[in-house]
């Protein structure tokens, strides 16, 4: 890796998108190591201003990995996605750009789809 | 808190400094063959908070785990970060050592360096180990910032209620009370037996529907534990894992509650039904569904196979009708979607039939017309040989090319886009068709929409996990058994429902049951009373504001919160966190994380 490259983290949840990232590791799939996967029970904990927080500290991309319809929490993926959205706003009123942050589903067995993801932020970080 | 609620004592040993143990496992070469683990160790003891930093083959062995159990001696370690394999495989693990020494278990922190590090980055051995130490410094961050959590305890009600009263019912009541449980049927029809009191001859026993279903419910009607009510029309389904209430009413109007302090959802299937015209059904005279020609078969003497005074001579099966639908070719259900699903029984079903037929009636010509033959299961595929040697005629048509009935007075014509004669059309007669229908789930939506339970993309209920917390659905309490999960046979539903009544079992094992403390927590200190937080709470009753020494503020029930986090994102002044995964502590693993 190279040194300054930047950060992608990525937000998943226990019942699902974690799995799914377990199930990369399980099937010996190869992604960069920029990439820093932390767990909560759900993003949708996450007020604005935590993802604002994260670009000030440096970090290059953030994916957001849910659990969409499987989510164990009734109506926190419609709260999250409208979050999202409010994020996306005062991204562009700070000018950052936003591909740098996406809100996803990834299931426990859903390895191609993470690959994806991470390819897609890998590039979006790069051009940033 | 309720008084049915109450906290596990806690050890006192928090209060102290925080002294982070750091163990990084090489797991046998898994780790340590990319990650220059060495180096992850030193540089972590080098950081803020961290008393020591060690690297150890395995630490999950006992010896590896008496290494921290000394280290909580000697050192005064009150705090762990162990960087080995995921969290889902020995998390609970180190929570056990640093529960046995003497710390609250949930001072632990596990980080996942191979699963998501070294299985994934072998090629870039600097760049894992760089993450590596990253991932346990934003590790050490959090424990910093945990604070010791205790089990909540909640009374329970020793008894299990059991909605349906099919094959999974009578299994899983049966199971609870030899498990010494009460347990309590509630069955909407007027008899026990479910689907199984339609059938025939069942696969793969052999034995009568009827006779399984007579063996079951008289071990039920025997047993002092269990109370039977059929006709029962339940209304409301409430209260939270070990105090559950469910009403019902009883013919004439009478209204019952039954207690229980689980619930074992065993509400099985619903056979699907076409709608008018499809492949004639409805329509035309001589066309069946599969469970509709099995009830009749039942009836009927042997030598003549009759249905509408006719003699029937020939007959076509048609599989996957309302299964395995497709967008585009199928027209969707009442909701908009279509039954992509396989309905996994009715190949068999059908196939067993077939035989049947041919046993009782030699001279009926069958036809078979098929997307795929999954008759999957232990020597299933035998009655497709079977059926083969008995002289039933297989078609085979792809998923866009479905087959096309057309029928006038004299029967039916059957047209298929034959895949085994590599696409030939091909056309045949045939006095009766049967649909082989598939399974969709019984209509629960009442219950479902109280108690907020989650069901797949399929509409079946939705277990927590396959491997780790099968039959277990997200709202603790509450298990599935059979057929309410998605299609299966009775030998799979009995099975199921064995697993949900021991899960069950085990909940109920003691008098008061312990849950994960993960949920809301408020601090009133810094709470304002505006109010917002319960409008975001999908959960009633968990969070509700209410007045407290003369003040306005949030308070969350322990036993209903599901721990999701939604209040905490509205709260401006940060006064409500999920316990053992607040803010704090995650704007500071993101900080490490970020640092260059
Ligand atoms: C055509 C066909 C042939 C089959 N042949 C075989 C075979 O040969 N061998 C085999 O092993 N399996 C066979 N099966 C599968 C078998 O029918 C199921 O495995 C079995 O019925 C599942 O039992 P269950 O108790 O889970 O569900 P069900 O049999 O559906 O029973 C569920 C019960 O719950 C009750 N219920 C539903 N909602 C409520 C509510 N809200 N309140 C109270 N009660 C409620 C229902 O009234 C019903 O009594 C066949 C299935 C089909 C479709």
């Amino acid at each position: 890796m190279p040194p300054n490259k930047k950060k992608i983290l990525i937000i998943t949840t226990n019942h699902s998108s974690y799995p799914g990232a377990d199930a990369v590791g399980q099937a010996r799939l190869a992604y960069e190591a920029n990439t820093y996967i932390i767990r909560v029970p759900d993003p949708v904990m996450f007020p604005e201003d935590f993802y604002l927080g994260a670009f000030d500290k440096g970090i290059g991309g953030i994916i957001i990995m849910s659990s969409g319809s499987d989510c164990p929490y009734e109506g926190a993926y419609e709260r999250l996605s409208k979050r999202v959205a409010r994020v996306y706003e005062k991204m562009k009123a700070r000018g950052i750009k936003a591909d740098r942050l996406k809100l996803t589903t990834i299931c426990t067995v859903c390895r191609a789809a993470f690959l994806k993801e991470i390819s897609e932020m890998e590039k979006a970080v790069a051009a940033a | 808190m309720d008084e049915k609620i109450k906290e596990e004592a806690s050890k006192d040993n928090y209060r102290q400094e925080p002294k982070v143990g750091v163990y990084i496992c090489h797991c046998g070469g898994n780790i340590s063959d990319v990650v220059d683990v060495k180096k992850v160790a030193e540089e972590l003891s080098k950081y803020p908070g961290v008393t020591v930093a060690r690297e150890y083959p395995f630490m999950c062995s006992s010896n590896g785990q008496d290494l921290i159990t000394e280290d909580i001696k000697n050192l005064g370690i009150n705090r762990t970060v162990v960087a080995a394999c995921s969290p889902s495989l020995h998390d609970l693990t180190f929570r056990g050592v640093l529960q046995r020494a003497g710390v609250n278990p949930y001072l632990h922190e596990h980080v996942n360096i191979r699963e998501q590090d070294s299985w994934v980055h072998k090629l870039d051995h600097a760049g894992a180990t760089a993450k590596a130490i990253k991932l346990a410094q934003a590790g050490v961050e959090k424990v910093r910032r945990k604070d010791p959590l205790n089990a909540i305890r909640v009374a329970a009600e020793q008894r299990v209620a059991v909605i349906g009263g099919g094959v999974s019912g009578m299994r899983a009541a049966l199971s609870a009370a030899g498990k010494g449980l009460e347990a309590v049927i509630l069955e909407k029809g007027p008899r026990l037996g479910g689907k199984l009191l339609d059938l025939g001859r069942l696969y793969p026993s052999g034995e009568e529907a009827s006779a399984v279903v007579k063996k079951l419910e008289d071990l039920v009607r025997a047993d002092k534990k269990i109370t039977v009510h059929t006709d029962a029309d339940i209304d409301f389904v409430g209260g939270f894992v070990g105090n559950f209430k469910i009403n019902f009413k009883l013919p004439g109007g009478k209204s019952q509650q039954v207690k229980a302090g689980a619930i074992v959802m065993a509400t099985g299937y619903e056979h699907y039904k076409p709608y008018k015209g499809e492949f004639g059904y409805g329509e035309a005279a001589n066309v069946l569904t599969l469970p509709e020609f099995i009830s009749l078969m039942k009836k009927l003497p042997a030598g003549r196979l009759e249905y509408g005074g006719r003699e029937i001579k020939s007959l076509a099966l048609i599989h996957c009708v309302g299964s395995r639908q497709v967008e585009g070719v199928h027209k969707p259900q009442a909701d908009g979607k279509i039954n992509d699903y396989c309905s996994r029984v009715c190949c068999t079903a059908a196939i067993n039939t077939a035989n049947q037929i041919k046993e009782k009636y030699p001279g009926v010509r069958i036809y078979d017309v098929y997307r795929d033959i999954r008759t999957y299961g232990m020597m299933h595929e035998s009655y497709y040989e079977q059926a083969s040697k008995n002289g039933v005629l297989f078609f085979r048509h792809t998923e866009t090319d479905q087959p096309v009935v057309t029928s006038d007075r004299t029967g039916h014509n059957v047209k298929v886009k034959d895949v085994l004669t590599w696409g030939e059309e091909l056309e045949f007669k045939a006095d009766l068709v049967v649909l082989v229908t598939g399974l969709v789930p019984s209509d629960i939506s009442l219950i479902k929409s109280q108690m907020k339970m989650p069901s797949s993309a399929d509409r079946f209920l939705q277990e927590v996990h396959l491997k780790l917390r099968p039959v277990e659905l997200a709202n603790a309490g509450i298990f599935i058994a059979g057929a309410a999960q998605y299609p299966m046979d009775s030998t799979e539903a009995m099975a199921s429902a064995g697993t949900a009544a021991s899960k069950a079992g085990i909940l109920l094992a003691e008098p008061d049951i312990p849950l994960e403390p993960f949920v809301a927590v408020v601090d009133e200190k810094k709470c304002t009373g505006c109010g917002l937080c319960p409008a975001e709470c999908s959960y009633d009753g968990a969070l509700t504001m209410s007045e407290k020494n003369g003040k306005k503020v949030a308070v969350v029930n322990p036993a209903l919160c599901k721990g999701c986090g939604a209040c905490v994102a509205v709260c401006e002044p940060r006064a409500i966190d999920v316990a053992g995964w607040t803010l704090a502590q995650f704007d500071a693993m993101v900080e490490a994380i970020a640092k260059e």
